[in-house]
Order: structure tokens, then C-alpha cells, then sequence
């Protein structure tokens, strides 16, 4: 239902398109045959339309190899990930720079891309761009152009490897059009035939080396399908070697190290490669921003900062948010789990934070290990209050010899204060990430993902009870949460309330389905009089209702933006025309500018709304391994 | 009836050792201890059971089982005296009442355990609650429920509630008085305050701010949001024309910037956070509450608050039994409103995406449908929110 909706506004104008897609979600996996039955269409109509929404990664597609005919079914994830757009774009561009945003907003939009496209669409807009400039708009000197800083093919190039090699952009293969549990039959059927000829797989050893051999297996097949620098590049340029990790930094921290290598020497992707937005890599960045945003909250944004980083250390070491292990015990999940040391993490830490000035103590500290002079210890301390570290000049007329003493004692005394921020971290109640002891190490740190997750996914619970039902209702929920069964009496005395107002308030809770009371007889007669109820609440029930909740949420604002549409049709069909467009200005009257400006404000209010309720359903749904409803 | 020398003597040892004793009346006295005690007067095991049974139809002692044997305690000699006065069946509902010490009894309990008639308990009840034996006692347990306990005992903490009970009643702005005071007690102990963050010449000065007054901040805040929201909007009003967006390093230096909570945190590990114990010590210790209330107060009734405040997301705990305020959360002076208010047209909401939009706040939730009466087109909830007039 709500992953019709974006379909059908995405694939808008071909009716056609739209008409396949919820055909094939109405009635499952079919083939092009009896597909065309159901829609009363030729199937040589079918076939194109098919293909733009294999394209564009909507459909599925699993050919056996005898000739059989072959099924077509659809990609719920990939569907849904249309209302993900905006936050993806969002996070690409909070990463990798407005340029890096643009292009991945490219590829999102054509579902899937071939790098001579997307090379083309920026030779292209460069021209028209430049008239546009220099026509209209004269009133917003810093126009940003299509590609804010990307604007010469070798940019394209040098983002998309960037993009590439942080595994937000991946291949496209043949393999990608085909269902994973198609896959993995494809998988062991490959496995069968090769290495047990007899078709015996039951044994306990039997099947040992069985799984083995798939894991095996799949495992070069996914080896294939990523990208590597080494065997995806068409043409190299000189330093590809030291030169490189430079740039890879260079883009972490800042996104806008693009510019640096406008010359046409840089390594060149090839242009048949197409490339498409991996949505379950997504959401694993878009956890991390998730768990850095309960951090400020908790902690302050300059410890939330070094979370972040921290976070993105790992992020490249974790394989996606589900991966295929399971794990006997909680313990063990934890071990799995990956790991960074304080280098890394400082290496990604916006290095012009202060981050002294939000622990007690740290400041003082440095200003006594320096020993510098007075005029600029008291500079120092004015840059602290504002939480900024000034980027210190005097340090560069300081003579050479102690300068390379001053970085390295500055680096270890960064590393420490980045310690004494995890350590906070670790501290508190949420347990946000933890020292790793085992490698003996003192400085290797790890987050128990799945931990954190749950208590995210709580939190936000919560947040929805109280906003719904108020501070009180939520005091409830979360001291059954701890203490689980209890009657009347014990609750009301432990939340220190009068039985009555508690009564109003669980009997409220227990209309809108969050929470449940169990009949516990005294004796036979089950007379409510003599029956003991004890009121528990299940989270994971009030996580799916909320989820789904949210999900018709979505929907009806995004029906409302069409009805939206309707109601202003006429000035957007006025705008659209050819001879307006671009000068909505001067041809358009002061009405209909101000209906125009409207309409805009009515469509990015309702689109955003929708973007911040698909955040509630990443956590709900894809940040936690329990929810398989959308696995694909 | 006046009593032998030999008993009045054992019943005077034994009344010294029972007001010594922090038992009081409840104290108990076994064979053995009885022999000690009239070591001199009966030797021998018989002489001691005539001094006993002397002293119970004396109605001073009372006889009890504990742990499968018998044994006695004894009453003042008032009480005694009263007993005495009365008949057979009121002597039997005295005794049920008295063994109740002060957890007290139900009159039921005692009609049914007694098994004299019901009418006679109550008019025996009635008579010793004139003679002023017993006295009947609200249980917070059971308000419908009548307790009786004896006429001098004061009700235990089982029945009355403990300290967060006044009559019967829930105390309830003790409890806020409380709650208020142990966040100010930890807010002081877990956070450094520091001077804003924002510098005298800042770019974005904002008129009404007042570091000194913490609830003044916590409103700008809420301003502050508000003010962004409109900002945004104001974005989007042309879209065209919306300026690049700032780098990220620049927002998060923004962010640390205006920050609105003061507040810095220790160095981890380094600090012992108030514990249940510490704070009871400052409750009790410290002249804001009344000293009498401060007496009854015990640790475990402090957790009680402590654990509230928790599920209220006001205290956070770190480490092993040590407390921390939330961050941001802060003691609020006495005489100012109870909490932010929950902003009637619902704008003030926290919440989140789900609880803001339309549909999350919507009565008719359930019954919106694609072609019902209600859908997404004919709503009027997002007329409203999208800033429509109504008419």
C-alpha cells in the first residue's frame, strides 16, 4: 500500500508502469504471460515497460536457465527506498560534499545509472548553465549551478570512487535483478551439482561442508559484484598509490576535495559500469546519524561529535545492518562485532572541534601542559568559551625543529581527550560503545550494535507514548517495562499515584493497544470481582503498531500531496509551460507567484514530513535485526 | 484482686525488661526466661505455671504461640485493669485486635475468626472503641476495609502508607516538594555549570538571554526551535533562491554554539555520583523539609522517588548506584510552574515525526480510508496543520 503510492508518484506520467508494478504486487511472483493476462495487455507492450522498471530497480527478475519462461516480482525494499530519497541525498551530501549529493540524487532518480550518463549529464548542464546565469536570477549572485562543486568529468569520476569505495554506490550486476532467495537456490543448486554429484547433503559432516561450500561460493560471487579500485578502473592516472588515501581523507572530512584534482589526470572509471544506491548500506550510515543524534541529546554535541566518528570508523569495517551469522549468545554477537582504535576515529573528527571545553577538567589541563605565555593561554580560553579551537597561527612562525615535537605531543594529547570523550560514552547508562580489552590494547573501541539499537528503538517508543498520551502515561509504561506483571496496587504505589488516576490512565492504554492486562482467577467462579489482572506491557507489539502506523502515516501524506497538486493545478501547468519556464518572475502575476510559492511550501512541507517519518521506520524496521517484513 | 508478692515481683522484672527492650510489648517471654526470671521465687516447674496462671487471670499476661511453643508477654496494668471490666466475647476481640500489634485487623477478619456473631463483634467493637482500647485506623491498602489496633500503637507503615501518606491520602506535593529536591541535590553533585557557551560579541545575540535563570533557558529554548521551524519554512518559499547550505563543520561549530545547556559533564569514571544513601543523608540532614517528616523518611522510600524520577527521564543512572540529572534537565525554583506546559494547540510537543504529523495525532485514525468518507484529500486535520484557514 504505502510503497504503491511513491511508485505510482515516482513513475507518474507512465500509467503503464504503475499499472505492472501494483499488478505484480497484488498477486506476487509472475510471468510475463500471465502477467498480461491480469492487465488485459500484449505482452509485447509488457516487455519495455518491464524494463524501465527493471532499471529502475522496482522489479525483480528470475530467469531459470532451461528456457522456462521467467518471473518477474517486486522489489519492496527498493520501492520503499523511493520515499528514502531525500534523507539519502541528505546524508550523502552531509558526507561527501553537496557535489557527491547531487550525483547520488542522479542515480536515485534512474534507479540505476551507467557512469557515460552521469558524466553527460554534467558535460551537459555545464553549457546551459552558464546562460541561465547570466539571463535571469540576477537577484542570487551564488546561484548554485546543477553540480554545486562538481563540474569537470574527472570530479564525477573521483566522487563516484569515493561513493564507490564507501559502498553507498554499488555495481550493478546481472545478479542484482534476481531475488536473494532465488539466489540462494541458484546458490546450493551450483553447490550440488559441482561438489556432491550424489545429491546427498543430509549427514551432519554432509552438511557441514555443504553450508560451507555455499558460504564459499557466495562469497566469491559477492567478491565479484563489489567494487574494487584494482579492477573496475578503465584507465589510471600517475600517483594512484600514496596519493590516494590522501584524497580519501581529504573527502571524509571536508567533502570538497574534488577541486583539489580538477586536472584530467585522475583515474577514470569505466563509462559501461552501472551503478546503483545499495539502500542496505544506507541504512547502516543512517544508523549511525540515528545513534549520534540520541548522543547529543544525552551528552552534548561536541561528545556526540566523537561518537559520530567513531561510528563511521566502524561503519566501513561492518558488513550491512543484517548480516548472515547467528550468533548462540548475546556475548558472542558482541565479540563479532567490530572494531576501531582512537587513530581512526581521530582521523575522521573534524579536527577544528574543541574538545576540551565540554569536560570538566580537560582544559585546565592543557593549559598547564603547555607553559606557553600568558597573553596566549588567555586567547586560547576565549576560543574555548565559544567551543571552537582557534586554529593557532603562532604555532607556524615557531621555528621548524620544534614544530615537528609540538604535532606529535598535539596528537597525543588529542588522542587522550578523544579517550576521555568515548569514555564518557561508555560510561553512561546507554552504553554507547566499549573498550575492547581483549587485544590488550588500551585504545581499541567497539559499539554492541544490536544493544544500542534496541535502546534506541525504546526511546523512541517512548517519545511516542508521551507525546501521545503525556508524561505520566509514560512514567507507567516504562516501570512495567522494568518490573513486568503487576496489579493495580503495586502500580500505583511504585509511580506514586492515586489508584484512580492510574486506573483512567492503563485502562486508556489499554483501548489504544499499548498495553495488556492478564486475568489471573482467585477461584473457579472467575468473577471479575475475585480476579487479579496484572498489567504488562510487550514492546515489540507496540513497535509494529507504531510501525505500521507510520507507515499509513506516510501514505496519506503522500496522498495529500497529489490532492495538493490538483488544487493548484492550474498555476503548475502555467509555470510548467515552455515559454514560462525559468522566468517565472517577470511572466507570472503577483497572484500566482503567491500561489506558486505556496504550492512549493504546501509540497516540501509534506515531503519532509514524510522524510522524518521514514526515519521513524528505519529504526523500527531497519535498524534492528528482528524485523524481517521488508527483507529482500 | 491483688496479686502474690512472688508474682507481683516476676511481673515488675518483667516489665523492666520489656520497656528496655526495643520490642516494647511485643517482647516475648519463653519457659526458660520465665524461670530465670522467678529463679528465687519458683524453683520447680509447677510452682512456675501457678504464678503464670496467676498472672494471666490477672489479665497481665498474655499468651501466645511462636514457633510452635507457647509463650507470654505481658500488659500494662491499665490495660489489664480495662480487660477486666469487660465481658467474655469483647475480651476475645480485644485479644485478636492485640495479637494484630500494629499491623491491625479487619473487623471481618476478626467475625470470622473469632466465630461469634457478627452483631456481637460489632457491638464489642464499639464498646471497646468507647472504652478507649482500641482505636480504628485508615489502611491505605484497603481504604474500604475497617482496621482496628490498639488504642496506644501507632499504625505501622504497612497500613498508613508511609511518609507519602497524610490520613489515608497521598501526599502528593510532599512527593513534588521531594522529587525537586533531589534533582537540585544531583543536578549540584553530577554536572559543572560553566558560563555560556556563547561569547559577549556573538553574531546571533539573542535580547531575552539570562544564563542565571535556568528555566528562562529552558523556554528560549523552545523558542529557539520554534524560531528555526519558521526559519525553514521561510526557506522554502522559494525554492530557487535557497542559499547553499552551510558545510557541515560549520553546523556542528553552530550547534556546540548554541547550545542551550550549560552544563559540562565530569571525566568519566573520576567521580562518585549521589547514591540512594547519600541523598537520603541530604534530604534528612538539610532544614527544607519539615523536621518531623524528615525523621520518618527512610532509604528505601527515597529510592521510591528516585526510581520515579528515573521513568521520568529526570535521573539517569551511572555506573553502580550512583545518579546523575539528565542533561538539560534542571531544578526548578519553588513557586514556578510545575513543568513546561504541554502546549494546548499541540505545537509545544516534543515527540517525533510520527506524533507531529496529522495522522499521528488523529482522532479518526482508523477509520480514514482510501475511498471512505474520511481519506487523505477531504481531511481536515491537514488542512489545518498545512495552515489552512477553515471556513
Amino acid at each position: 500500500m504505502l510503497c504503491l503510492a511513491p511508485a505510482s508518484s515516482c513513475a507518474c506520467p507512465l500509467t503503464l508502469l504503475e499499472q505492472i508494478f501494483s499488478t505484480l504486487a497484488e498477486y506476487g511472483r509472475l510471468t510475463l504471460q500471465t502477467l498480461a493476462q491480469h492487465m488485459g495487455v500484449a505482452p509485447r507492450r509488457l516487455r519495455h515497460a518491464i524494463g524501465l522498471l527493471l532499471e529502475q530497480q522496482l522489479v525483480l527478475r528470475y530467469a531459470p536457465e532451461d528456457g522456462s519462461p521467467g518471473f518477474y516480482s517486486v522489489d519492496w525494499r527498493n520501492a520503499y527506498g523511493i520515499v528514502r530519497q531525500d534523507n539519502i541525498i541528505d546524508l550523502v551530501k552531509d558526507r561527501h560534499g553537496e557535489g557527491a549529493g547531487k550525483l547520488v540524487g542522479n542515480i536515485l532518480q534512474l534507479g540505476s545509472a551507467c557512469v557515460g550518463d552521469l558524466v553527460r549529464a554534467v558535460e551537459n548542464t555545464k553549457a546551459p548553465n552558464h546562460i541561465s546565469e547570466t539571463n535571469g536570477n540576477s537577484h542570487e549572485p551564488s546561484h548554485p549551478s546543477y553540480f554545486a562543486d562538481i563540474t569537470t568529468v574527472s570530479q564525477v569520476h573521483a566522487a563516484l570512487r569515493v561513493l564507490l569505495r564507501s559502498g553507498l554506490v554499488v555495481k550493478v550486476t546481472s545478479r542484482s535483478y534476481v531475488a536473494p532467495t532465488d539466489l540462494q537456490e541458484e546458490l546450493e543448486d551450483i553447490v550440488k551439482n559441482a561438489q556432491f554429484p550424489d545429491g546427498k547433503i543430509s549427514g551432519p559432516k554432509k552438511q557441514a561442508e555443504f553450508k560451507a561450500a555455499v558460504n564459499n561460493l557466495k562469497r566469491q560471487w559477492r567478491e565479484a559484484d563489489s567494487y574494487s579500485d584494482a579492477k573496475d578502473l578503465a584507465s589510471r592516472g600517475s600517483g594512484v598509490g600514496p596519493n590516494k588515501r590522501l584524497k580519501l581523507n581529504g573527502a571524509l572530512t571536508n567533502g570538497h576535495a574534488y577541486g583539489a584534482e580538477s586536472d584530467d589526470s585522475g583515474p577514470r572509471l569505466s563509462n559501461e559500469l552501472i551503478v546503483r544506491v545499495n539502500h542496505s548500506r544506507c541504512a547502516l550510515a543512517l544508523r549511525s546519524q540515528r545513534l549520534q543524534q540520541l548522543a547529543k541529546r544525552v551528552l552534548g554535541p561536541v561528545t556526540a561529535a566523537v561518537y559520530g566518528a567513531l561510528l563511521r570508523a566502524l561503519e566501513s569495517k561492518c558488513r550491512n545492518v543484517r548480516d548472515d551469522e547467528i550468533y548462540e549468545t548475546e556475548e558472542d554477537e558482541e565479540a563479532a562485532q567490530p572494531i576501531a582504535n582512537v587513530g581512526e576515529v581521530a582521523e575522521i573528527l573534524d579536527p577544528t572541534i574543541d574538545l576540551t571545553s565540554s569536560i570538566k577538567g580537560l582544559g585546565a589541563d592543557e593549559n598547564l601542559a603547555n607553559g606557553a605565555g600568558k597573553k596566549r593561554k588567555k586567547d586560547r580560553d576565549d576560543y574555548a568559551d565559544i567551543g571552537i579551537k582557534r586554529e593557532d597561527q603562532s604555532d607556524s612562525d615557531g621555528d621548524q625543529r620544534s614544530r615537528g615535537l609540538t604535532s606529535y605531543r598535539d596528537r597525543s594529547k588529542r588522542l587522550t581527550h578523544i579517550q576521555a570523550h568515548l569514555c564518557i560514552l561508555e560510561e553512561h547508562f546507554y552504553t554507547f560503545c566499549s573498550r575492547v580489552r581483549a587485544h590488550g590494547g588500551q585504545n581499541e573501541w567497539r559499539v554492541n550494535f544490536p544493544t544500542v539499537t534496541q535502546k534506541v528503538i525504546l526511546a523512541e517508543l517512548d517519545t511516542t507514548i508521551s507525546a501521545r498520551f503525556g508524561k505520566v502515561s509514560l512514567r507507567i509504561v516504562r516501570m512495567l517495562r522494568e518490573k513486568g506483571r503487576l496489579d493495580e496496587k503495586q502500580l500505583s504505589s511504585r509511580v506514586m499515584m492515586r489508584i484512580k488516576e492510574v486506573r483512567s490512565i492503563l485502562t486508556q492504554l489499554q483501548f489504544h493497544g499499548y498495553m495488556e492486562a492478564q486475568e489471573l482467577p482467585k477461584d473457579n467462579s472467575r468473577q471479575p470481582s475475585r480476579t487479579i489482572f496484572l498489567w504488562f506491557i510487550d514492546d515489540a507489539r507496540i513497535q509494529s503498531s507504531i510501525l505500521q502506523q507510520t507507515y499509513k502515516a506516510m501514505t496519506r501524506t503522500i496522498q495529500r500531496i497529489e490532492f495538493e497538486r490538483k488544487e493548484f493545478q492550474p498555476v503548475i501547468a502555467k509555470a510548467d509551460r515552455s515559454d514560462v519556464k525559468n522566468q517565472e518572475q517577470n511572466k507570472l502575476e503577483m497572484a500566482e507567484k503567491q500561489m506558486l510559492r505556496d504550492w512549493r511550501e504546501r509540497e516540501e512541507r509534506l515531503w519532509s514530513q514524510v522524510s522524518r517519518m521514514d526515519d521513524i521506520v528505519a529504526l523500527l524496521r531497519d535498524f534492528s535485526k528482528k524485523d524481517v517484513s521488508l527483507l529482500s | 484482686m491483688s496479686l502474690s508478692d512472688a508474682g507481683e515481683k516476676l511481673y515488675q522484672e518483667l516489665l523492666k525488661t520489656t520497656n528496655a527492650s526495643p520490642e516494647g510489648l511485643k517482647k516475648v517471654f519463653f519457659q526458660e526466661d520465665l524461670a530465670a526470671f522467678a529463679s528465687d521465687a519458683a524453683g520447680s516447674v509447677a510452682e512456675l505455671m501457678s504464678l503464670v496462671a496467676e498472672l494471666s487471670q490477672a489479665m497481665l499476661f498474655r499468651t501466645s504461640k511462636l514457633g510452635g511453643r507457647l509463650c507470654w508477654s505481658i500488659r500494662p496494668q491499665s490495660a489489664a485493669k480495662a480487660i477486666k471490666a469487660l465481658n467474655a466475647d469483647e475480651q476475645t476481640v480485644y485479644t485478636y485486635v492485640e495479637e494484630a500489634h500494629e499491623k491491625g485487623i479487619w473487623i471481618k477478619d476478626v467475625k470470622k475468626r473469632t466465630n461469634i456473631n457478627p452483631t456481637v463483634v460489632q457491638k464489642a467493637m464499639a464498646k471497646l472503641e468507647s472504652s478507649r482500647l482500641v482505636k480504628s485506623v485508615k489502611n491505605v491498602r484497603n481504604p474500604a476495609q475497617k482496621t482496628y489496633i490498639l488504642f496506644h500503637l501507632s499504625p505501622s507503615e504497612d497500613v498508613t502508607g508511609g511518609s507519602f501518606f497524610d490520613a489515608g491520602d497521598l501526599d502528593e506535593s510532599l512527593i513534588e516538594e521531594l522529587s525537586n529536591l533531589i534533582i537540585f541535590h544531583v543536578r549540584q553533585q553530577s554536572w559543572v555549570d560553566q558560563k555560556s557557551k556563547r561569547p559577549r560579541r556573538d553574531l546571533t545575540p539573542l535580547s531575552d538571554d539570562d544564563e542565571d535563570d535556568d528555566h528562562r533557558h529552558r523556554t528560549n529554548a523552545v523558542h529557539g526551535k520554534k524560531r528555526k521551524l519558521g526559519a525553514s519554512q521561510h526557506d522554502t518559499i522559494d525554492i530557487e533562491d535557497s542559499i547553499p547550505a552551510p558545510s557541515r563543520s560549520a553546523l556542528l561549530h553552530k550547534e556546540i554554539q548554541n547550545d542551550p545547556v550549560t552544563a559540562i559533564v565530569y571525566p568519566a569514571y573520576t567521580r562518585t555520583y549521589p547514591t540512594t544513601a547519600s541523598i537520603h543523608n541530604f534530604i534528612t540532614t538539610t532544614d527544607a523539609i519539615r523536621a518531623t517528616k524528615a525523621e520518618t523518611l527512610t532509604v528505601s522510600e527515597i529510592q521510591d522517588i528516585i526510581n520515579v524520577l528515573v521513568w521520568d527521564d529526570k535521573l539517569e543512572q551511572v555506573g553502580t548506584g550512583g545518579y546523575r540529572t539528565v542533561r538539560g534537565v534542571n531544578f526548578r525554583p519553588p513557586g514556578f510552574p510545575t513543568d513546561e506546559p504541554e502546549g494546548e494547540d499541540g505545537e509545544g510537543w516534543a515527540g517525533n515525526a510520527l506524533t507531529q504529523a496529522p495522522c499521528g495525532r488523529c482522532p479518526v485514525f482508523d477509520l480514514c480510508h482510501d475511498s471512505g468518507p474520511i481519506n487523505a484529500g477531504s481531511c481536515t486535520y491537514f488542512s489545518e496543520w498545512l495552515g489552512d484557514s477553515l471556513d
